[in-house]
């Protein structure tokens, strides 16, 4: 263990006050997967918002536009009247905590994903979000849901990290109610989920516990060739399903390589780890934030993903801060007319996590003199253009951060009717250094937006 | 269904059959000329093609107009499902079309579930639940039996109930009283014996309409796989794993007296041990390699005890361990499991388990699969202790009682609900689990599900269903249940009860679609699809478009008029509405707070009217092969690992069928679920390029 006069504990977890070691030698542990020697490598993040928002208080130009009423139709389209093409952006009530990094984000709008019919709704709004396959393309799955792009970027920059990915997840509900399909943003394939860590101090036990995984070295071996003889003994379908357990061995193997390299360094991160107390929502959400941003200073991983919380799961939960009784998003969310008011709150009160983020990014100083939020791709969305439509367009989407100075911040950029989400997707495939001609349903890349 | 999308439309779905199938059809109606040119196509014409593709784009897109011959029907055996689905279950045609004459209807359904026979006869893929991990609870107990050990290996809040002592399936019976205690919401019930230093990973979600051992949903990851290394290792390293907690310590972690002999010892403990581990026969090779790391270990200096734990803690996060699998199976058939697979199918069914002794000795003598010894040993793992963990999964998911745990009526308006740190659900949900027990382990009818004469009541129960108040000492640990006979029908079954009631409910109403989609999902196993393009779903009941005149009912009639919405709240809403004499506490009222009178009159099916929830139950009483067939589909469901899909009708007609002269005993329904089709079968064959591996 070390020793506890060298860290500096995170008292008040999440609080606002707190600061971050950062260490400019981890930022460069990946050196021979860095395409520009000498300069910080670039990351990729996303923060997802369930449920969609409430146009009126997001969107620029709505804010006096009629309520939209529930419709569970995803077709149902409320396209904000913004003209196409770049302005500056207008801090809309819910835009309202990026007041201080305006110049380091971009607001962009227009983008729409298809729905495939033959789920619920709210099915594919979190676990395709990353995907956007077009509707029928993957066979064998309700879901248009192909990897996600998380771990496509991962496939090309994930080389050299102990984690090619993490994932993050503030999903508070004790029940059991929906499935993966609802929990879950980033997946490695079809049907094969790449689950998220829920509970703070497992993740910090595992980004930070290096001593722990080296024992298993000596079980790998053993366990790998048992793993070879079943594999001829499977039929074709379960050859294809068990190559997860060779991929996972083998991600550990490299995790615990790299972790012995890095040991060193990592024993300066000074961060403690995590109560077992049960914590306010807002501090639940900066915690695991806090602990993605240092994963990804620290060079522990260069893509992440953090989602708030799972999609519809109608059990309600507390708010603290903004409510005095549990409540229920999705359910508030079909009725913008009666809840509007504390729908707009849940709505401010998670673009202020996102802000809080940004803010904590923009103020980790690399070795170059830039920051973590200039070397990284940090984007704000949900999976619905509107709660209650329950639209699969126009989405609302924040990207802060400018990969390097690959994108161009401090706009709002409108996208014309009909681009796709996974525009924008290939584009950030493409400022992280990933050769592709199309991602999922992409048309081409989002050209207003490189720099 | 919600969970895989089932294309209906005609010829997608392509299976090359029609050829032999077509023969078959023809030759069955020997009485003259073509079953379906004589009764199907005449009935379908005249009743459905409206609708579906007479005039263009077919509604939900089911095409029925196309349709030309009997074959076209055979090579789409899901078209054929849904198609007796509906038209069984009074769905179709929707009111407001001309109505089908009952007889006709019940033709129409016997001709296509004929057709559905022939098509899964002459099916040449069938389903199998693909190669999987075992899910956490699977672990724990696989974990428990292959060390034989005393205590749990971490807490399991999925197991809801916690019993004191009353669980003895060997008796054949319940007692009059007994103490039981709720985990998620009791005081303290977390806290079992277990090892300590050993952190469980997280639950695994249930399957949207299904369960949470779903093939399809149990894969692995780094984080997981970390997770189970780390597990196998904390478990042997526990400083509770000893000879004191584990009864298979002399067999594998004690040194042999004679330390000659190590190299033997090792050997032979290892194949006991690995065998129970991965349920099989065990190649040298794999033997060897494991003896190599043990006398490794124990010749660098490691201690016996070590050395095999290190073994072990290996064995725990080997794929022959963690995965639940069949072998290949030669040629593209179907097969017959093995005898190995088939006590593995068996005891992950019925104990959520590794096979036990008796049973892989029977599968080594290839005797398991004589049906003879196959039901002695249903018997005899229904008398066993290790029934439990059935009881522990099965009921809690198939009445998805973990809803009950996030019930939150409002305090304002129930305050009986609350009391110190603990709510009135801690009792509730017990209520319907240990009437399931009762059922399971006194080899009752399953139509007591739905109507029995008896319930296990706390204090706190009897008084809720009284007044729904609650008594002033309610004990919050152990609680003491009290066998009582119920002679009023408005209770007693697992759908009136107040978990069920509760959990169905918001904070401040009553929500009767979701009580419709649970007793449709639940009860009659046809949980309403995923709303479709353009209709809406019903929930105003949140209030922006509630009209204070209006009933609750009279709202949700008001979205019925679309003929799009009506479909499926057809079916829905009558399920619901049934059940509105019950507030969002579970207590009977005769009336809303407002003073207007329920209304909880209905239609079942389309065809059995009912005016209240007596009547509702006797309704599905009479409809008791629909619910035994829903009943048999979720155990075969559970069993199997997967959904169910049309090639596992005939088995669900079948077990109906043999279990329904007995008044369907549940007993008897779990021992044709063993004995059918696809619980004895396995469907994976081996491609060519798979050899080259």
């Amino acid at each position: 263990m070390r020793s506890p006069s060298r860290r500096s504990f995170l008292r008040g977890v999440g609080g606002a006050g707190l600061a971050l070691p950062w260490l400019e030698s981890l930022a460069f542990a990946d050196r021979a997967s860095t395409p520009t020697e000498g300069r910080p490598p670039k990351r990729l993040a996303f923060y997802y918002v369930p449920i969609g928002v409430v146009r009126r208080g997001f969107f620029p130009g709505e804010l006096h536009a009629g309520l939209p009423a529930f419709n569970g139709d995803s077709s149902a389209i409320v396209e904000t009247r913004t003209a196409v093409g770049s302005r500056p952006i207008e801090l809309t009530p819910t835009l309202e905590p990026l007041k201080g990094v305006k110049s380091k984000v971009a607001l962009v709008t227009g983008l729409d994903r298809t729905f495939q019919n033959g789920t619920d709704v709210h099915a594919q709004c979190a676990c395709c979000f990353l995907s956007s396959a077009a509707p029928f393309t993957v066979s064998s799955s309700a879901w248009p849901l192909d990897r996600t792009l998380d771990h496509v970027v991962a496939d090309e920059v994930g080389h050299a990290t102990p984690f090619r990915t993490l994932e993050f997840s503030c999903n508070s509900h004790r029940d059991n109610l929906e499935s993966i399909y609802f929990d879950n943003i980033s997946w490695y394939g079809t049907g094969h989920v790449a689950p998220s860590i829920r509970d703070p101090r497992k993740a910090y036990r595992r980004m930070f516990r290096t001593q722990e995984v080296g024992k298993f070295r000596d079980i790998t071996d053993l366990v790998l060739e048992d793993a070879r003889t079943l594999q001829q003994e499977l039929g074709h379908a379960d050859r294809r399903k068990f190559a997860e357990y060779f991929d996972s061995i083998r991600a550990i193997e490299e995790r615990m390589d790299r972790l012995e390299r890095m040991a060193a360094e990592l024993d300066e991160v000074s961060i403690a780890e995590p109560p077992e107390a049960h914590l306010p929502r807002g501090a639940y959400i900066r915690l695991m934030g806090d602990l993605m941003v240092v994963a990804l200073q620290t060079g522990l991983t260069r893509v992440a993903t953090l989602m708030v919380g799972p999609e519809r799961w109608n059990t309600p939960f507390t708010f603290e801060s903004l409510f005095d009784k549990p409540v229920s998003h999705h359910l508030m969310s079909h009725s913008q007319k009666e809840f509007g008011d504390e729908l707009l709150k849940i709505d401010h009160f998670h673009m202020q996590q996102f802000a809080y983020l940004v803010e904590k990014m923009d103020a980790i100083a690399e070795a170059d003199g830039s920051t973590l939020l200039d070397n990284t791709i940090f984007t704000y969305g949900s999976g619905l253009g509107d709660g209650a439509t329950h639209q699969y367009n126009d989405l609302p989407i924040v990207v802060a951060g400018s990969g390097a100075g690959m994108l161009k911040l401090g706009q709002h950029l409108h996208c014309p009717e009909g681009t796709p989400l996974a525009n924008l997707w290939l584009t950030q495939a493409r400022v992280m250094g990933v050769e592709l001609d199309r991602f999922a349903d992409s048309a081409g890349v989002v050209p207003q937006l490189l720099a | 269904m919600g969970a895989v999308y089932r294309t209906l439309a005609l010829g997608v779905r392509p299976v090359c059959i029609a050829a032999v199938a077509c023969c078959l059809l023809q030759s069955l109606d020997a009485a003259g000329g073509d079953a379906f040119t004589r009764v199907l196509q005449p009935a379908l014409q005249q009743s459905c093609i409206k609708c579906h593709g007479e005039r263009g784009a077919p509604n939900g897109n089911v095409d029925l107009f196309a349709l030309r011959s009997s074959d076209e029907l055979v090579q789409n055996p899901e078209l054929v499902r849904s198609l007796v689905k509906v038209l069984d279950s009074g769905v179709m045609p929707p009111a407001g079309e001309p109505p089908l004459a009952m007889e006709e209807r019940q033709r129409l359904v016997a001709g296509l579930r004929d057709v559905l026979h022939l098509a899964v006869s002459a099916q040449e893929s069938f389903p199998q639940a693909p190669m999987r991990r075992m899910n956490r609870f699977q672990y724990n107990n696989a974990v428990q039996d292959l060390f034989d050990l005393r205590v749990d290996v971490f807490a399991l809040p999925e197991r809801m109930l916690r019993e004191y002592g009353y669980f003895r399936p060997e008796t054949g019976k319940m007692p009059e009283n007994l103490k039981a205690g709720s985990r998620p919401l009791g005081k303290s019930q977390l806290i079992d014996k277990r090892l300590a230093g050993v952190a469980p990973f997280p639950q695994d979600l249930r399957a949207e309409h299904g369960y949470d051992n779903r093939g399809d949903h149990l894969t692995l990851s780094p984080l997981l796989l970390e997770a189970f290394l780390k597990l196998g290792t904390s478990i042997v390293e526990s400083e509770d794993f000893s000879d004191r907690t584990s009864g298979a310590w002399a067999r594998f972690f004690a040194p042999p007296p004679d330390p000659e002999n190590t190299e033997v010892a090792v050997r032979e403990a290892l194949r006991d041990f690995l065998e129970r581990a991965f349920r099989r026969p065990i190649e040298n090779d794999l033997i060897e390699r494991y003896v190599d790391h043990v006398m490794r270990r124990i010749r660098s200096g490691g201690s016996f005890g070590d050395a095999m734990k290190a073994a072990a803690s290996a064995a725990l996060a080997s794929p022959r361990f963690l995965y639940l699998y069949d072998r290949a199976g030669q040629g593209e058939a179907a097969k017959r499991l093995d005898d190995f697979e088939l006590a593995s199918r068996l005891s992950f069914f019925l104990w959520g388990s590794i096979p036990d002794r008796t049973l892989f000795e029977l599968a080594a003598e290839g005797a398991l699969r004589d049906a003879s010894v196959l039901q002695r040993q249903v018997d005899r793992m229904l008398q066993d202790a290790r029934l439990k963990r059935f009881c522990d999964s099965f009921p809690t998911q198939w009445l998805q009682l973990e809803r009950i745990v996030s019930s939150v009526p409002d305090p304002d308006r129930f305050p009986d609900f609350y009391f110190a740190k603990f709510r009135a659900s801690m009792h509730m949900m017990l209520e319907p689990l240990l009437l399931f027990e009762t059922i399971l382990i006194e080899n009752r009818s399953i139509l007591e599900l739905v109507d029995a004469d008896f319930s296990y009541r706390s204090e706190l129960l009897e008084s809720w269903y009284r007044d729904g108040t609650r008594p002033q000492r309610v004990p919050p640990v152990a609680i003491p249940f009290r066998r009582v006979p119920v002679a009023d029908r408005r209770q007693g079954g697992v759908i009136t009860n107040a978990a069920v009631m509760t959990m169905t409910s918001g904070p401040e109403r009553t929500r009767p679609i979701t009580r419709g989609a649970w007793v449709a999902d639940v009860v009659f196993n046809d949980p309403p699809d995923p709303p479709p393009a353009n209709v809406p779903p019903l929930l105003p009941e949140e209030g922006a478009d509630a009209r204070a005149d209006l009933t609750l009912r009279e709202r949700f009639a008001e979205h019925r008029t679309q003929a799009d919405c009506a479909v499926c709240h057809v079916k829905i809403d009558p399920l619901g509405f049934a059940l509105e004499n019950y507030g969002p506490n579970g207590v009977w009222r005769d009336a809303y707070d407002d003073g207007q009178v329920v209304d909880a009159s209905g239609i079942l099916f389309g065809r059995r009217e009912f005016s209240n929830i007596v009547e509702f139950k006797d309704a599905i009483l009479a409809e008791r092969d629909r619910f035994a067939r829903a009943f048999a589909g979720h155990l075969l469901e559970f069993a199997l690992a997967r959904e169910l899909e049309a090639s596992d009708e005939p088995a669900l007609d079948r077990i109906v069928r043999e279990t329904g002269a007995s008044d369907y005993r549940i007993q008897d329904m779990i021992k044709q679920v063993v004995l059918s089709e696809p619980f004895l079968s396995k469907y994976n064959p081996v491609r060519s390029e798979d050899r080259s591996l």
